[in-house]
């Protein structure tokens, strides 16, 4: 690993899930430790997605445990919406608030949920959408922004409520080839200051130059865990040579 | 193959109906409807409406109606909308006991008739008390006002439940992903979304709230067309109070689907739709 972890801070422990009779997560564990940005790759229908959701239990697991620094979310009295505040996502369809302003998506959260008054909540949505690149859109609908634009609207709205640990689903995969780029740069900018991330994503370029950890899913199972560059260049099981090999 | 296409070609060449005849019919149509609207206007104006009688009958008889019906139409609409909105909700909830409270109610309150619920709570809810002794004199405006209400509060919950269902669920994960509550997320993301799929609706049933009130003849209250009977039997004349009842329900459902439209615009701000 390419730096040095002290301690996990999502943790998955024999996590089963299923979707009516689909087992689509079997026996997962997986700790994602402080400041790793983790990489979940593998076919489509392997679980990576249903995996990221269970993190801030937007899918109920049937059996094992998902804890957030320690604190289980996926136990019957959990705290969801308190846990949830420490946990950013990011969806594949952006899932902007239409009828609010690229501002007030990224205010909305800090002032209903952190109680933020208005005028902070829009310092802090200012200094965001300026990070992402978007401080000129503040008062646009996301109806009048592109793809990657709205994607990095949702990021700051995601960040706004500084969370501990950021999860990425196929951010890109909805976007035009040419908009892909400005969401991974500011993903990368992210990863750079050290924000735990699980990122799923097809993006291999990314997954190799920026996780410290690629995590191969198949058939709702963890089949191989290990460093980018070795996963890419040799991986150790026949499983990921295979996934390896379609891509090309 | 090319058998078959050279043969839909040709047919092709000489459709009975083309662009340019259909919409040519559609100006000869709306003409002669028009045509036809007017001259029976016209005829009806010169013909028929007697203007001494117009005016006497305007004030104080038509105006009091008009007044009783407006002041019905605001309260019930009101009412319905809140109402609405808790059926409405109710038909999405997780619950499964209150998803099927509110679907019974809908279930009822749509299949029964208006009148037939106006009858039960005008002449039924008194029945519960000895004769003579029931509280409110005259219980007709009363009983119009929540006869409309639970009536309209079936069909505006429907269409509510229609626009909550019409809001993609990434809506309520992202707000709820942020840690916000249900009601919350309800409040401030998902509501918003679907009054404005519901608005189209929700006026619509409002615009038949108000011709609904024609039917409260029955529970005596001094509407529109009960103030129509009494003129008609009195005068035997039936085209000057036609026109006064046709122009008063205009006055208030021309502008309401004004309002409607308005605040659809309004519920819109990007412009999307």
């Amino acid at each position: 690993m390419s730096r040095a972890h002290d301690a996990s801070l999502v943790e998955f422990e024999g996590v089963d899930k299923y979707f009516g009779e689909a087992h689509v997560l079997k026996d997962i564990d997986l700790a994602v430790d402080d400041q790793e940005v983790c990489v979940v790759v593998g076919p489509s229908g392997s679980g990576k997605s249903t995996l990221l959701r269970c993190a801030n239990r937007l899918e109920e697991i049937q059996s094992g445990d998902i804890r957030l620094g320690g604190e289980s979310i996926s136990a019957p009295g959990a705290n969801v919406d308190r846990l949830r505040q420490r946990i950013g996502m990011v969806f594949q369809s952006f899932n902007l608030f239409p009828h609010k302003t690229a501002l007030e998506n990224v205010t909305l959260g800090p002032r209903k949920v952190r109680g933020l008054s208005k005028a902070d909540a829009t310092d802090r949505a200012d200094r965001l959408l300026d990070r992402v690149g978007l401080s000129d859109q503040a008062d646009s609908y996301p109806s009048q922004l592109s793809g990657g634009q709205q994607q990095r609207v949702a990021i700051a709205r995601a960040l706004a409520m500084e969370p501990e640990v950021m999860l990425f689903d196929e951010v890109t995969s909805a976007l035009d080839p040419e908009l892909v780029g400005e969401v991974l740069e500011v993903m990368r900018g992210l990863a750079e200051e050290g924000m735990t991330m699980m990122v799923v994503t097809h993006q291999m370029g990314f997954a190799r130059g920026v996780g410290d950890r690629v995590v191969l899913m198949s058939e709702g199972r963890i089949v191989e865990t290990g460093d980018p560059e070795r996963f890419f260049d040799d991986p150790d099981t026949e499983r990921g040579q295979q996934f390896l090999s379609r891509l090309l | 193959m090319a058998e078959s296409y050279s043969e839909s070609a040709a047919e092709a060449d000489e459709p009975f109906l083309n662009d340019r005849k259909l919409k040519l019919m559609g100006i000869a149509i709306s003409g002669t409807f028009a045509f036809a609207v007017a001259a029976l206007l016209a005829a009806v104006i010169v013909l028929q409406v007697d203007f001494g009688l117009f005016v006497e009958i305007v004030y104080p008889q038509f105006v009091d109606a008009f007044v009783i019906v407006l002041r019905i139409v605001l309260i019930s609409s009101v009412l319905s909308v809140i109402a609405g909105m808790l059926v409405g909700l109710g038909r999405v909830s997780e619950t499964r006991f209150t998803r099927a409270i509110s679907t019974g109610y809908i279930e009822f309150f749509r299949g029964t008739p208006l009148l037939f619920q106006l009858i039960v709570i005008y002449v039924g809810v008194p029945a519960f008390w000895p004769p003579g002794t029931f509280p409110i004199s005259d219980f007709s405006v009363p009983a119009a006002i929540i006869g409309l209400t639970l009536n309209h509060a079936a069909y505006i919950g429907e269409a509510i439940r229609g626009g909550i269902g019409a809001v993609p669920d990434g809506q309520m994960e992202a707000a709820r992903s942020l840690g916000m509550s249900y009601v919350q997320s309800m409040r401030e993301v998902v509501l918003p979304q679907a009054w404005r799929n519901a608005l189209a609706a929700i006026g619509n049933d409002q615009v038949i709230l108000v011709k609904d009130t024609s039917l409260l003849s029955v529970l005596a209250v001094p509407e529109l067309i009960s103030t129509f009977q009494e003129v008609n039997s009195a005068t035997f004349d039936p085209w000057t109070p036609i026109v006064l009842v046709a122009i008063l329900y205009l006055v208030i459902t021309v502008p309401l689907g004004k309002l409607v439209r308005y605040l659809e615009v309004r519920a819109d701000p990007a412009g999307s739709q």
